[in-house]
């Protein structure tokens, strides 16, 4: 077992996606939602998954994913969610007369 | 021909926000937050796949890719890799958990739309126009 690859590995992953993204969606899926360990679940996995991916695929995997496609996906996902969130809500106006 | 007016606007919300918790069982009352033990199969396919489609092709995969193809272990990287991912996603949750004690359901949702925003700003600038 290569402890220093595996260390570094662990060091340079937990690093680059410390505030990333990923991360943002996690906190802000897991604060508004009743159940974190569903969002949790759901997070872990398909980060494990994508890193899967990414070992597997080796430099393949650039070519065989339309990674910009998946973006632009996964973006008007969050623009959905976002509009969805800010969008006012008439059953929550509050009374104003007093 | 006869046209329907329309008295309000749609109700568009997701169904995951504090404010249309209860909302069927108690209109006007503001329920207090269960402690939900079971894993909501919806939330956690919702969370896979939006995590999963930001997360393709982006830094951290191409780093694990990068040091599997250098190394020729990537069961090695694979394994140092996974764990870190998951701690992210731990602290992540945690932290939005601790903010979700500090602020209103309302101030929440906006602070959840904005953060939702900035990701597909940051997503669209990252995959599409880069």
């Amino acid at each position: 077992m290569n402890w220093h690859l595996l260390l570094l590995s662990f060091t340079t992953v937990f690093l680059s996606e410390l505030g990333d993204k990923s991360q943002l969606a996690a906190m802000t899926l897991g604060g508004s939602s009743r159940s974190p360990r569903a969002v949790f679940l759901g997070a872990s996995a398909a980060l494990v998954l994508t890193s899967l991916i990414g070992v597997l695929a080796g430099e393949g995997a650039a070519q065989v994913l339309p990674t910009a496609l998946l973006k632009g996906v996964a973006a008007a996902g969050f623009a959905l969610m976002a509009v969805r969130l800010l969008w006012p809500r008439p059953a929550e106006v509050q009374d104003e007369d007093r | 021909m006869q046209l329907q007016e329309p008295t309000r606007p749609l109700p568009l919300h997701p169904p995951e926000t504090h404010s249309e918790l209860h909302s069927q069982a108690t209109p006007k009352q503001a329920a207090p937050k269960q402690a939900v033990s079971k894993l909501d199969p919806k939330v956690v396919l919702a969370t896979f796949s939006t995590i999963f489609l930001a997360e393709v092709g982006d830094k951290t995969q191409i780093a694990t890719l990068m040091m599997s193809a250098q190394s020729q272990q990537p069961w090695v990287v694979f394994l140092g890799a996974a764990p870190a991912l998951v701690l992210t996603s731990l602290l992540g949750v945690m932290a939005g958990q601790w903010l979700s004690k500090k602020f209103a359901p309302q101030v929440l949702d906006t602070l959840a739309g904005l953060s939702f925003l900035a990701l597909a700003v940051a997503l669209l600038w990252d995959g599409v126009l880069r």
